[in-house]
Formats: structure tokens, C-alpha cells, sequence
């Protein structure tokens, strides 16, 4: 659903100027940032199908809000700041609840995936969003909020703020912002860690614009300067196809289901590298294991900076 | 298709092709030197922690390696500036096809179908025939 005041289309050509800029500035040599065309171009043509494929789902997706609208519990004014503030507020909590199940259920993990399946991590990675977001159904996560009477305008507008928001701290360009930014809101360094694939930084740092929800919720694991982020997923992709991009977990997912059908539960909403054996990793398999051979070389210190130990 | 959409589609595609055309001409990709023992054991070690490697075969042309850990066989290979890695098991490594100087590994995996090594010969000398099914 498009307002009238779109924040994502109106950003579209500050995107594409910022991209030009932490490219050129880093050939200058004044900033810091890695592109290899081949996974720049897979980024760039995941945005654009991204917008393609929300077409496809709109229809319903704009349908199931207007109906949650019109059985609203409260009327609430798109005028009142107070509103704009309550909004804000629980549509990022919303997507911090989103984007956990989107890491931690593997159905929605297919969806998802694609947007870390970059080793890369520079403002074209923010670019690189899902195409099968809308079949997998995460919307309904938001229709509370139109139920709960925000109007559907307003829902489309914050999710919009958000999503923009989200562009920027996709770059290694930035460092840290002041400390007392870092503490409220999510930022480069936070959203760094998410993309990162060293088992200390798994499946952390949920947040969407507040950082805050990964504090309350036990998921914050700050940047360390001792362990540098390796981006990417687990098992990395061996190629650039955006169809693989785009597909390659729900094929797998289908696999599964096809050769276990007996342990298709598991499979589709187990957690991602879920096994009915055992012989694959999770990431706490993978965090135990690391954590593991960590005390195996300090056996007496603890593992510094993990919110689990 | 609404026509304000095909415009801005059109506009955005145009947009990609500016901002890849200009990502090739940077030449900012990570450097990449061939792969050498100590860098793979560093590499395999990020991928794999914990796992012992008994033996390491560096690719001819320094783009991937391949590695024996017990029943395991770890396959690193490049793609574009960075790698990816995967294990099998080492029975079906050995037993994998080698032609025209390279070892091409099926990875079972849609996300990384296959892996192709070059390397000098394949299975390792070691490696006796008569063992190749027992390992
Ligand atoms: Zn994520
Ligand atoms: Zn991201």
C-alpha cells in the first residue's frame, strides 16, 4: 500500500546518490568499503524484483489491512503526536519480533536469507531484499496495528521510515556513532554484527531503527574491535544467480520435506540447519562449539563479549 | 502494470546498471592473493573450528583447497573476492572425478551445487586404491 507520502520512493534517488558516493570516495581512497560487481549487481537486482514481487501480494496484503481496519478497536488520529510516537514504538518492536522469526524459523528464514547471502556489507546489501517476503506472510504481523486503529496510511508510512532508516547502516564507512546513539538506536557498528557470520555474532541484533528491543529481549551483542565481522551465512553461496539468491533455501527446504517427510515439521519450522539426525548446525550448535573450542585455548577466562556466558 | 510503475521500474533499472558499471570500474573488490597452507589452515579454521585437519592440498592455481579431517573431506573454494566452504565426506572426495588437471567435487548442496579444484593429481598418492571405499 502506497501513501501519498512515500518515504521509500521519495528515497530511492538518495539511496542511489549514497551508493555513488561510498563507492567513489572509497576508489579515492577517503573511505573504507569492498564491492565485487558480480555481487553488487545481485544486490542491486534483488532490490528492484523485491518491488516487483510485492506486487504480486499487495492486493491481499492491502485487503487484510483495510479489513483490520474496519473492525479497528480505537480510533486513532494520523494528527496526534502522540500517536506518531506510539507507532513508532510498537511497529519497530513489531519488526524486531519479525526479523527474529525471520532468523529463527526456517520457513521464514527462506525468505529472508537473501538479504545476508552477501559477503559483503556495504550500502548494496541493503538493497538486497526478499522476494518471497510477502508469500511467506510476515505482513500479518503488522495488521495489529491497523486493528488496534492506526490508519492503514500511517502503518505504510512508519514501515517506509523504517525501511529507510535501515539503508544507512549498511556500510563499514561509518564506525561508531557517539556512545549515547549506540545505546538507543541501531546503527552501522549493531547492524554489522547481524550480517556477520562469526559464531559469537549469530543471530543477534534484531533491531529494525531501536536498538533497544535486543537489550530487553537478551539478543544485543555489541561490535568487538578484537573480532572482526565475516559476513555472509553460514554456508555460503557458490555463485552469484539471483534465482539462486532468491530460491536456494526453499528448494532446500522442499528437499528436506521430500526425502524426510516424516520429519517435515522439523525441516520447515525447525530452526535453519535443523536436522531430524543431528548432523547438521544450528547456530547454537555452532556457538556451542565455538564457545567450546574457545575455553578449550583459555580455559580459565570466560568468553568476553557473549551475552550467554 | 500500472504505466507509473513501468517508468520507475525503467528509471530504477537504468540505476542498477550506473551503479554496477560504476562498482566494476572502481576495482575495490578485497584483494585477492592465491591460496597458500597457512592462509587455508586460517580460512578452514574460521569455517570449521575445532576440527582437527590431518592434511591440506592447496589448488595448483591458488583458488581453493581441499582437506582431510578424519571421515571428512573440507572443500574451499573461490567465489569472486571472498570463498566458500563445505565438508563431504572423504570417501566421496576421493572418489570424485578427476580430469584435465581438476577435481570436481558434488557438494549435494543448491545453495553450492559443486566444487572444481585444480590440482596436480587426484586422489592423493596416499591414498591407496584398494582404500578408497574403506575411508
Ligand atoms: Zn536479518
Ligand atoms: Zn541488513
Amino acid at each position: 500500500m502506497k501513501p501519498v507520502f512515500d518515504p521509500v520512493t521519495l528515497a530511492i534517488p538518495f539511496f542511489i546518490l549514497a551508493i555513488i558516493l561510498e563507492i567513489v570516495l572509497t576508489r579515492l581512497k577517503v573511505a573504507r568499503a569492498h564491492y565485487e560487481t558480480r555481487d553488487t549487481m545481485a544486490s542491486l537486482a534483488m532490490g528492484l524484483g523485491s518491488n516487483v514481487a510485492g506486487l504480486l501480494t499487495a492486493g491481499v496484503v492491502v485487503a487484510a489491512t483495510l479489513w483490520s481496519y474496519q473492525h479497528r478497536l480505537f480510533d486513532i488520529p494520523m494528527t496526534a503526536i502522540w500517536a506518531w510516537v506510539a507507532i513508532f514504538l510498537i511497529e519497530d518492536m513489531i519488526y524486531y519480533w519479525f526479523h527474529r522469526l525471520s532468523h529463527e524459523r526456517r520457513f521464514w528464514w527462506a525468505a529472508h536469507v537473501n538479504h545476508h547471502s552477501s559477503q559483503h556489507y556495504n550500502l548494496s546489501t541493503a538493497l538486497r531484499q526478499t522476494w518471497t517476503g510477502g508469500i511467506a506472510g510476515t505482513w500479518v504481523l503488522w495488521l495489529p496495528l491497523a486493528f488496534l486503529g492506526f490508519p492503514p496510511a500511517m502503518i505504510a508510512i512508519q514501515k517506509g521510515i523504517s525501511l529507510v532508516y535501515q539503508f544507512w547502516i549498511h556500510t563499514e564507512v561509518v564506525g561508531r556513532t557517539p556512545r549515547w546513539f549506540e545505546a538507543v538506536f541501531n546503527t552501522p557498528s549493531h547492524h554489522r554484527v547481524h550480517h556477520a557470520r562469526n559464531p559469537r555474532y549469530l543471530d543477534r541484533n534484531y533491531a529494525g531503527i531501536l536498538i533497544i528491543w535486543d537489550k530487553l529481549f537478551g539478543t544485543f551483542q555489541p561490535e568487538l574491535d578484537e573480532e572482526a565481522c565475516r559476513y555472509g551465512i553460514v554456508k555460503n553461496l557458490s555463485g552469484f544467480n539471483v534465482l539462486r539468491v532468491a530460491f536456494h533455501e526453499w528448494i532446500a527446504m522442499a528437499q528436506d520435506v521430500v526425502r524426510h517427510p516424516r520429519h517435515a515439521l522439523g525441516y520447515v519450522f525447525g530452526p535453519p540447519g535443523w536436522s531430524h539426525d543431528g548432523s547438521r548446525d544450528t547456530s547454537m550448535t555452532l556457538r556451542a562449539q565455538w564457545r567450546a573450542s574457545q575455553s578449550a585455548k583459555h580455559p580459565d577466562a570466560g568468553v568476553a563479549g557473549d551475552p550467554s556466558t | 502494470m500500472p504505466e507509473g510503475f513501468a517508468v520507475q521500474f525503467a528509471a530504477s533499472f537504468a540505476a542498477v546498471a550506473v551503479l554496477v558499471g560504476l562498482a566494476a570500474w572502481a576495482r575495490i573488490a578485497k584483494p585477492m592473493t592465491p591460496l597458500d597452507d597457512a592462509r587455508v589452515l586460517k580460512l578452514l579454521a574460521e569455517e570449521f573450528p575445532g576440527r582437527p585437519i590431518e592434511r591440506v592440498w592447496v589448488a595448483v592455481d591458488g583458488r581453493g583447497a581441499l582437506a582431510k579431517s578424519g571421515a571428512a573431506a573440507l572443500v574451499l573454494c573461490e567465489v569472486g573476492d571472498g570463498y566458500v566452504a563445505r565438508h563431504i565426506p572423504w570417501a566421496q572426495a576421493i572418489a570424485s572425478s578427476f580430469r584435465d588437471g581438476v577435481v570436481k567435487l558434488d557438494l549435494s548442496d543448491v545453495a553450492a551445487p559443486n566444487a572444481r579444484i585444480a590440482l596436480q593429481s587426484w586422489p592423493p598418492p596416499s591414498t591407496p586404491p584398494h582404500n578408497r571405499q574403506a575411508a
